[in-house]
């Protein structure tokens, strides 16, 4: 055995790499579970690309076959119900996670300086499985596929001048219809292979910069210790509790996430009474709906995405540590979830009467706390350090200010 | 932690099992009634002895269709459309298809009555085109007992029919998460055995 990883370390790192990247791999001791979420992401993706690569084997891109095929495989298929729920409940899931992922990016200020492109790779991703989870989510072919297709493609038409083109460019026909199946299912196959090699630059950036921390502060090098055994096992212990949660849905309520109306074959001459998107595309779905014009509302809902890439900046603040240390960047991040939450509920239901209302608010809120951030932090930090801080974490903020002021 | 543990393991025990001598009714009123103008295209004739008809009664059912075919609508989706305005649904995933499942199903059937214009009506589906087949609005109150029971199996039998493996997926979840919540507790204690290293 040795001779023969002696024969690889030659020709390839491979010790090198286990040691560099896992049994050497320094990782703070302090981590909480809330650092946990990131390895479970990449599990999920992983429980995703193999349950598809078997549904695949067995569902049909035609418009005539593919809910058929889908049944097909529910019924005839030896635990293709299996395979599909795991499927379809792990989309679901997998936003659970990053959401919960990115929460954590926020709460403790993870996205600061020097982790700039480690939270930006992370935006990729959350687009690029934005994306990949809505072209997923027509294959069904049911009416909650079908029109969500629909509308969603047509909010290309914001585009300015091009908008008719683009909107048919994209449906391959002047509607959803067989080359939007096909189209959608080629790359919801891509696409996960892409998110596969983000998910590695993610990685690669990660071990550069190494993980933030609760406490906020650099660790002293004897409070980190290697990732393997001890995080491995941590992460492990994590993915148990998720695998019983996640599987619990998957055998006892995996209907849970999939709209009554999804179960009707696709009909393009029947609108059904009320087109709603999954549930993680709710919030946002209702700050499209906040705003009256449809080009205004595109482009917030696109800047209500985006606008998590511009947190390193808009966070003025030298505190380190996040919200731990900092009470009023602590209060806007929980008025911030549960604005999401808000959102979320008016995205489900018409926007009527007093949820119009709720959702013009809310979106205002949504705004409103990333505009006031940079204002907010900068007076924060003054009142923070005026009060006092632990010694470390001082003398960290101090240490910033200073060579920011002398760059000036 | 472990009250969480808890949770999870009574989740998994004690579910209703569906009551077979209704699933059999429901079965018969299925292909003896609806199916006169509905199909239920995604269940075939030998699916039904899972439900533990035998194959006589299977047999008697299906006349001369074919054992191993769907359970198609006796007349032809033209006549039905001359016939009704519109094809109607095929009943396979109806359960799952109506927010209400099962429940839903029920009250559609037994919700017809005679409106003010001496007109047929329902009052869980205005404007239906489906008669009212088992004559709900004429029946007494034996009649309508009867009739609400005829409702309560058919329904039962939309359920089964849409997620047939609902039985095989809970009996299966239960060894499967029972593994999970014992893996998970094997974890637990790896964890703070490794970490303890670190005092």
């Amino acid at each position: 055995m040795n001779k023969i990883v002696a024969w690889i370390d030659a020709r390839f790192p491979l010790t090198y790499f286990i040691k560099h990247e896992l049994t050497d791999y320094p990782t703070p001791r302090n981590l909480s579970y809330w650092w946990g979420f990131g390895f479970l992401a990449g599990i999920v993706l992983v429980i995703q690309i193999v349950t598809g690569i078997f549904l695949a084997m067995h569902y049909k891109p035609d418009s005539s076959l593919a809910f058929d095929s889908i049944q097909h495989i529910m019924r005839e298929v030896n635990y293709g119900w299996l395979i599909r729920y795991l499927h379809s409940t792990g989309a679901s899931a997998f936003f659970a996670v990053i959401y919960t992922h990115m929460a954590r990016t926020l709460y403790y200020g993870s996205y600061r300086r020097p982790r700039e492109l480690l939270w930006w790779t992370g935006q990729g991703l959350l687009l690029l499985m934005m994306a990949t989870a809505f072209m997923g989510y027509l294959l069904p072919w049911g009416q909650m596929s079908y029109w969500g297709a629909q509308v969603i493609t047509s909010l290309f038409k914001a585009t300015p001048v091009y908008g008719e083109e683009i909107v048919t460019w994209l449906r391959g026909g002047f509607t959803v219809d067989d080359p939007t199946l096909t189209r959608f299912f080629s790359l919801h196959y891509l696409f996960p292979f892409l998110i596969f090699g983000a998910v590695v630059i993610h990685l690669v950036a990660l071990h550069t910069v190494r993980s933030s921390n609760p406490s906020g502060i650099n660790l002293a090098d004897k409070d980190n210790i290697p990732f393997h055994p001890y995080f491995t096992i941590k992460d492990l212990f994590g993915l148990g509790i998720f695998m019983i949660g996640y599987l619990l849905i998957v055998f006892f309520k995996p209907d849970l996430f999939i709209e009554a109306a999804n179960n009707i074959p696709a009909n393009p001459m029947q609108t059904p009474a009320h087109i709603v998107p999954e549930w993680y595309f709710l919030p946002f779905y209702a700050i499209l709906r906040a705003v009256p014009d449809l080009a205004g509302g595109v482009v917030a809902m696109a800047i209500s995405v985006l606008i998590f890439a511009a947190m390193p900046y808009l966070d003025r603040s030298r505190i380190t540590g996040g919200a731990r240390y900092r009470p009023l960047y602590r209060t806007m991040f929980y008025v911030f979830v549960i604005d999401i939450f808000v959102l979320g509920y008016v995205g489900a239901h018409p926007p009527t009467g007093t949820l119009k209302a709720v959702g013009e608010v809310c979106t205002t809120i949504y705004f409103l706390i990333f505009l006031l951030l940079p204002f907010v932090s900068r007076w924060e930090e003054k009142f923070v350090l005026a009060r006092g801080l632990p010694p470390a974490v001082e003398a960290m903020a101090r240490k910033e200010i200073a060579e920011a002021e002398g760059n000036v | 932690m472990f009250k969480f543990l808890g949770f999870c393991l009574m989740a998994t025990v004690g579910l209703a099992h569906a009551d077979e001598a209704q699933l059999k009714r429901g079965a018969h009123v299925a292909v003896e009634v609806c199916s006169a103008c509905h199909s239920l295209k995604y269940i075939k004739y030998n699916d039904l002895m899972k439900l533990g008809l035998t194959r006589a009664e299977v047999d008697a059912m299906r006349g001369d269709k074919d054992i191993g075919g769907p359970l198609l609508s006796q007349m032809a989706p033209n006549d039905e459309l001359g016939m009704f305005g519109i094809v109607p649904p095929d009943l396979s995933l109806m359960a799952k298809a109506r927010e209400g499942g099962a429940v839903y199903i029920h009250d559609v059937i037994t919700g017809f009555y005679t409106d003010a214009r001496g007109q047929s009506a329902n009052h869980a589906f205005p404007g239906i085109k489906m008669p009212d087949v088992l004559m709900v609005a004429q029946a007494d109150a034996a009649g309508k007992k009867e009739i609400d029971q005829k409702a309560n199996d058919v329904s039962a039998f939309l359920e089964w029919a849409s997620d047939p493996q609902a039985q095989e997926r809970t009996s299966l979840g239960r060894y499967v998460i029972g593994y999970f919540v014992f893996l998970t507790l094997l974890l637990y204690f790896l964890k703070k055995k490794i970490w303890r290293r670190l005092d």
